[in-house]
């Protein structure tokens, strides 16, 4: 199985930012993605999940989750066909809690017929459910208390990026997209998120890691290494291009003053 | 049955059955109520009340604030109109979306008949029974009004309108002269009742009028929670319901009353509910507004005695061509009185909201505190969201805290909400159902459920 971003360019107010991208993740793979600030990580990870800000164009652009085009599919309809974003700064959204949107994200899972579903995305009674998410969250060091508070809201940056790999891998989606999971995260955080990615990797999830820092990849190590700059991917090496990257920066790949 | 006046029934020589059909002419005169009143069967004060009333409602112009009331069709109204001959609706005349209204939050069918006007009577007569019996071995009341005022005609002398006067606003005078039906609870002194009372045990045509008449009387140290309303949309003809509830909350008593109303949006509801609270009592509102074309509805707490707590609750939700004024008013008159006033309102579809409240602290309510936190939400970018405060304060020596935002659902959010699989629609109802939240956990379960479903449906019904 493999995620297809062939020739992908995107603009946002009609300025042109993510130029002709192609790129191609399979199953079980983690791709890094690197690049200087501005350089459209974010851009690509939101027109990836179907946010409908950015403009998508080009005539021979594809984004395909396997042979399925999902090109002009809407976020939900993407996430439905098994991908996952999760947020740099995920947003608060008061009064709802995270096993209410994973029961409603899973719950409507169901419906679609079994080749539609995520990877292993079975319908979950509710003693099932809370079994997994009780298991789950204590694989992450996630107290009890932070399931029943408000998502996002009034959390550390930490405790977010907690809970949204929490809900990758409650989700079990066929190809994740985890945009900066590693900022403002301390050491034994960061070693707890890799563990996350490599176990969702095991299950044969396709993983895109944006990130600007080597660290997190030393935990979970990349299986390719692609530099982002200027809105053009302009290098693809394996994990030693992120040594080199923590080393010398991104002058070589960059006409942008940093 | 006991009969409270032996006069009228010597005057007329015989007595009527309860479900004795009766339906008063349309439009409103002297004749009508005082024929309203020979039906019951009243006590002659009652009639006078009545008439008196009836005097205050013409004298009194249609109020021009707060939402357009100068299209109530009042001439085509029928006043009156007894159980029996309500049976008006044929199933197949209910409007579709209110079938599949039902249909959809799953209430059984012999409850859709009565909730749709099909039939005069929902069988819950069993389940009122085996309540009853429980209650009145702890010596409380429990009835409707009507059975009331003939079981208990001197409690009800002692306090019925002694809250709300029918000269206190136009509708409360006209509720005053044609009122029938409503709920009739008394609690003795130290009795805590642990269940919810709920007029849904007890639910008729009778409850179910356009003028219901509700008084509590919580004695001393007495708790009580009673809960009216439904969250399924009642379908009714008539365009105005008028109600008026009058609570008495003494010394060290507790009462909650939970409302949660979802009229057919043909309907103007316009509602006045006051509590008096005495000495260290605790009044508590929690008023949830669904339906209705127009709601007005401020509930009222009336802080008499010292140390006595107020809150109120209130949740509007107003979808296309719905505009719910509602709030709640509190009035300090003793000292070290608190009152709390939680407002959540949600406008889409190019619906509209308003918050309408009063504080009022007179120069006795030394050292009262008050809060009133007020929460907009807007669905999207054509419905209106107003807020009203109004804070009259005469004594220096107060705490007041006020506290308003309106926050419309943001492309983030639904993004956030998407990218986990939700349909746009789905999204909002949930960011919808989270504001609201804080209010939500305080109904009874059964009705929360309903009341999200609800709100899920009116999302759908927007976005479409």
């Amino acid at each position: 199985m493999s995620l297809i971003i062939d020739h992908l360019s995107v603009s946002l107010n009609s300025k042109e930012i993510l130029h002709d991208i192609s790129l191609m993740i399979k199953s079980g793979e983690i791709h890094a993605l690197m690049g200087p600030n501005g350089s459209g990580k974010s851009t690509l990870a939101g027109s990836l999940m179907g946010n409908e800000t950015y403009k998508v164009k080009g005539e021979r652009l594809k984004v395909k989750v396997d042979d399925k085009d999902i090109t002009n599919l809407k976020t939900e309809e993407r996430a439905r066909e098994g991908l996952f974003l999760a947020f740099q700064n995920p947003i608060a959204v008061p009064g709802v809690t995270v096993p209410n949107l994973l029961r409603t994200a899973l719950n409507l899972s169901k419906n679609p017929p079994e080749s539609k579903r995520a990877v292993n995305n079975p319908a979950l009674s509710f003693s099932e459910f809370n079994k997994r998410l009780l298991t789950t969250s204590k694989q992450f060091n996630i107290p009890q208390e932070f399931l029943k508070r408000s998502l996002n809201e009034e959390f550390s940056g930490g405790e977010k990026k907690k809970l949204e790999m929490l809900q990758a891998v409650m989700l079990k989606p066929k190809f994740a997209i985890f945009d900066e999971i590693d900022t403002g995260l301390d050491v034994d955080a960061l070693k707890i998120i890799a563990r996350g990615i490599l176990e969702l990797k095991k299950n044969g999830t396709g993983i895109i890691v944006i990130t600007h820092y080597n660290r997190i990849l030393k935990y979970a190590q990349p299986d390719y290494v692609h530099i982002l700059a200027d809105g053009s991917l302009v290098e693809t090496g394996n994990k030693s291009l992120a040594l080199e990257i923590e080393k010398n920066g991104y002058k070589k790949w960059t006409n942008k003053i940093l | 049955m006991q009969s409270p006046n032996p006069i009228s029934d010597y005057k007329y020589g015989f007595h009527k059955p309860e479900n004795y059909a009766f339906k008063s002419k349309k439009g409103l005169s002297k004749s009508v109520v005082e024929e309203i009143s020979y039906h019951k069967n009243e006590p002659e004060w009652m009639k006078n009340f009545r008439l008196e009333a009836l005097d205050i409602y013409y004298s009194k112009k249609i109020p021009q604030w707060g939402g357009d009331l100068n299209h109530i069709p009042f001439d085509d109204i029928t006043y009156y109109m007894s159980p029996t001959d309500r049976k008006v609706n044929s199933w197949k005349d209910l409007p579709k979306d209110i079938k599949d209204t039902y249909d959809r939050i799953g209430i059984p069918e012999a409850e859709k008949k009565f909730l749709g006007g099909v039939s005069a009577q929902y069988e819950s007569e069993v389940v009122y029974k085996s309540i009853q019996k429980t209650l009145s071995a702890k010596g409380v009341i429990f009835l409707d009004m009507d059975s009331g005022l003939r079981q208990y005609p001197d409690l009800v002398k002692e306090y019925f309108g002694t809250i709300i006067p029918p000269v206190d606003n136009k509708f409360s005078a006209l509720n005053s002269a044609v009122w029938s039906g409503g709920s009739f609870i008394y609690v003795p002194k130290g009795i805590r009742v642990e269940l919810p009372l709920q007029a849904y045990f007890r639910i008729n045509a009778a409850n179910m009028g356009q003028f219901e008449r509700t008084l509590i009387i919580a004695d001393e140290g007495s708790f009580v929670h009673y809960v009216e309303g439904c969250t399924a949309p009642i379908y009714t003809t008539d365009s105005l319901h008028a109600a008026v509830v009058e609570i008495i909350v003494k010394k060290g008593a507790r009462v909650r009353y939970t409302t949660i109303q979802n009229w057919s949006t043909n309907v103007y509801n316009l509602v006045t509910k006051r509590m008096r609270v005495e000495e260290e009592a605790v009044g508590e509102w929690i008023d949830g507004n669904l339906g209705s074309k127009l709601t007005m509805k401020y509930p009222s707490v009336y802080l008499v005695g010292k140390g006595a707590k107020g809150e109120i609750l209130s949740v509007a939700v107003a979808g296309k061509g719905q505009h719910q004024d509602a709030g709640g008013k509190a009035i300090h008159v003793a000292p070290y009185t608190t009152s709390k006033i939680t407002s959540k309102s949600v406008s889409s579809a190019g619906g509209r909201t308003s918050y309408r409240g009063l504080i009022q602290m007179l120069h006795s309510a030394k050292k009262a505190k008050t809060k009133v936190v007020c929460d907009a939400l807007l669905v999207d970018d054509f419905s209106r969201s107003d807020t009203y405060p109004t804070m009259d304060i005469r004594h220096n020596d107060i705490q007041v805290e006020h506290e308003a935002t309106v926050s419309k659902i943001g492309n983030d959010q639904l993004f956030y909400l998407q990218s986990r699989g939700l349909k746009k629609a789905d999204a909002e109802a949930m960011i919808v159902n989270g504001f609201i939240e804080p209010i939500v956990k305080e109904i009874p379960l059964e009705y929360a459920v309903e009341l999200n479903r609800l709100i899920q449906m009116e999302m759908e019904g927007s976005v479409g």
